[in-house]
């Protein structure tokens, strides 16, 4: 008996060598902590790309076909923590290729240990333009740039009736928002609008009646806010509570997601976001079929509708799996010059990466009307009809 | 002039939540010397449990207050004597470790139990509001600082007037005397425990209210808590009182005048300068 097994695990060992050490891929993610929230569109996302990818037969390496392996470390929303993750990842778990955190300032720490090693990472959850500022060579990331996030918002601003007439700019003080902030008041400037309050707040602030009396009391037609699922949840309710109604208001985040929508309610209506995706059966893709097809398994699986994170997420990992498959090998310098050449159609959108490592992507205007996301203002203009002005919290 | 006039509204209603938040930290720092890192993840215990009762049973947010304190006085109760009771004369670095490590373990199985998701306990009148000599007052902020100067009176009333509330006096001041007379102190620290984590609910249901709840709003609450609980002063619960408007008051000129970046700044500079120049709170009796 001890003999068959011993037989069949030199069996095992000698089949493993014969087919090749699956491909792994690293991440740290916030599983936990106060980013948990948004990073599960990440774990999730990331998870589902993977076992779709491994579903159809795995990644083509010359004539073989080599499954891969998804190792997720959880940084408990603490940077240093990620950080020393990276460098465990790459050092003793020896994974073959990264895949990035969510949240700028996470990707800004962890990009320097991709560096640093050469391990090429492609990332999802990173869009501040300081990431690619830097000249690394080994980092890639799928979300637009931040400092374009408000620029469909703005045109759709001039476009509207009557056009604001000012606008306060706010955001919270990470990468990401800042980076948002810059772009947007360069936007801004040159669509000539008025910016009357311009204010960064810690993202640890829960309290906005300040920010908002001011609001009020300069008579702002417009809001555009940078921030976080949380301040922007406390920003609606507060303006709710000290009845600030501008015209519009339009967030960076937290419209998109499913969950913001059900803690606000009703209150949550007539709020402006962005998204560079939206489910639509137009987005073809080899792995999911389309977006829609996407979503719906997407939910299903995960019990939560999927937002651009989750689309941004799985276009991730497949943009590293065609560059390994472009580069013929797993030699981390030869895949890095492989990403840099990806060109395919995502379920997220088409996929190129320009030369600093970003891709280009226009975002969508969306607005909540009825519970419902609707898309509002595209790269081809108006889609739908906003629901503007707001009308002021009483008579709604 | 007007804009002004709003801020100090904001500011005096934001510091009577502020207050409340800190009163249960500072009841059981003062009595029991322990200071609680685990306040916040009790007030955020509290938010949740008035959300269920929000959102599950259809229960008025401040009807489901006192269901809160109830089952948080309870949860208190037991802490206190299943775990606090055995490091309760351990030397200070214990206590804190100890309550650090519950913070930790209330935090993560909020996570595992609620999720991550945002909550928001959302009253069809959460949002009304009224006029005030032109500044906009926001409705349920009054009421949580009514229920919060309401629930300091009653922890002064019953801290002063009343035989459990001289017991614990008595066991703050000198437990040895109060032993001699008869001061069964297991029972009354956890009593005063219970106390501080049903005021933490009291605060979580209210902060549910007025702002949103998630596993993590516990450790910047624990923070605040503890600023306002010093700046303040421990030896009597209105004294918080004063703690928590002093703090809201300059957070919101803050927030206006420097930037809302810098409100934590502003907050914890005060509490090094109480520390320098009152070491016993702003009303305490000078050392």
């Amino acid at each position: 008996m001890r003999h068959f097994v011993t037989c069949m695990l030199a069996a095992l060992a000698l089949g493993h060598s014969a087919f090749g050490k699956p491909i792994e891929l690293g991440a740290s993610i916030q599983l936990t902590g106060p980013l948990a929230n948004t990073a599960r569109y990440y774990r999730d996302g990331y998870q589902f790309a993977v076992d779709k990818i491994n579903a159809a037969g795995g990644v083509k390496l010359g004539n073989a076909r080599e499954k891969i392996v998804l190792r997720m470390l959880d940084n408990q929303s603490d940077t240093n923590l990620s950080v020393r993750q990276y460098v465990q990842l790459v050092t003793q778990d020896k994974v073959n290729f990264l895949l990035g955190p969510y949240a700028s300032d996470f990707v800004l720490a962890d990009s320097a240990i991709a560096e640093k090693y050469g391990v090429p990472m492609v990332q999802g959850g990173g869009a501040s333009d300081q990431i690619y500022s830097r000249g690394y060579k080994y980092i890639f990331g799928t979300l637009p740039a931040a400092t374009e996030y408000f620029g469909s918002t703005v045109e759709a601003m001039a476009g509207l009736d009557p056009v604001p007439k000012n606008v306060a700019l706010l955001y919270a003080d990470d990468a990401f928002d800042v980076s948002v902030a810059e772009g947007t008041r360069k936007l801004l400037g040159s669509a000539g609008f008025k910016i009357v309050v311009d204010q960064r707040y810690s993202s640890k602030t829960s309290d906005f009646n300040s920010v908002l009396s001011l609001i009020k009391s300069r008579n702002v037609d417009s809001i555009l806010v940078a921030g976080h699922e949380t301040e922007i949840l406390n920003f609606i309710r507060q303006a709710k509570s000290l009845n600030v109604s501008p015209a519009m208001y339009a967030f960076t985040v937290g419209v998109q997601s499913d969950d913001f929508r059900k803690a606000l309610g009703r209150d949550a209506e007539y709020a402006f976001g962005m998204t560079p995706w939206l489910a639509s059966a137009s987005l073809k893709n080899d792995y999911f079929g389309d977006g829609v097809q996407f979503a719906r398994e997407y939910e299903k699986r995960f019990g939560y509708e999927p937002d651009y994170h989750s689309a941004a997420a799985a276009a991730t990992v497949e943009a590293l799996i065609k560059a390994i498959e472009k580069a013929g090998n797993l030699d981390p310098e030869k895949v890095r010059d492989a990403l840099t050449r990806v060109d395919f159609d995502s379920v997220y959108g088409p996929i190129r990466f320009n030369t600093v490592g970003q891709i280009e992507m226009p975002q969508t205007v969306v607005q909540v009307q009825g519970g419902k996301l609707v898309p509002i203002y595209g790269p081809k203009g108006f889609i739908e009809k906003p629901l503007y002005p707001m009308p002021a919290w009483g008579k709604r | 002039m007007q804009l002004l006039w709003q801020i100090l509204v904001n500011g005096v209603l934001l510091g009577g939540l502020y207050a409340l938040m800190a009163l249960g930290l500072a009841l059981v720092w003062g009595v029991l010397r322990i200071v609680n890192l685990a306040h916040g993840a009790f007030i955020m215990l509290g938010a949740y449990v008035c959300y269920y009762l929000f959102a599950g049973l259809g229960l008025d947010p401040f009807a489901a207050l006192p269901v809160a304190m109830l089952v948080m006085f309870t949860f208190g109760y037991l802490v206190q004597r299943g775990v606090l009771n055995l490091v309760v004369r351990a030397p200070m670095f214990d206590t804190l470790l100890i309550t650090f490590g519950i913070d930790v373990l209330l935090t993560y199985f909020a996570q595992l139990a609620f999720t991550a998701d945002f909550r928001a306990i959302n009253p069809s009148y959460a949002g009304d509001n009224f006029e005030l000599l032109g500044a906009t007052v926001p409705l349920v902020r009054v009421a949580a600082f009514g229920v919060a100067l309401l629930l300091t009176f009653g922890l002064w009333l019953l801290l002063m007037r009343t035989r459990v509330g001289r017991a614990i006096r008595a066991a703050a001041q000198n437990l040895v005397a109060a032993r001699l007379y008869g001061v069964e102190p297991r029972n009354l620290y956890a009593v005063t425990f219970g106390l501080g984590t049903a005021l933490a609910g009291a605060a979580g249901s209210l902060y549910g209210v007025v702002s949103q709840v998630s596993p993590y709003i516990g450790s910047s609450l624990t923070g605040k808590s503890f600023a306002i609980a010093i700046i303040g002063g421990l030896d009597n619960p209105l004294y918080v009182i004063v703690g928590g408007m002093v703090l809201g008051i300059v957070e919101a000129l803050t927030a206006l005048y420097i930037g809302p970046t810098y409100t934590d700044v502003a907050s914890f500079g005060i509490l090094v300068l109480v520390l320098i120049v009152r070491p016993k709170g702003l009303l305490g009796r000078t050392a």
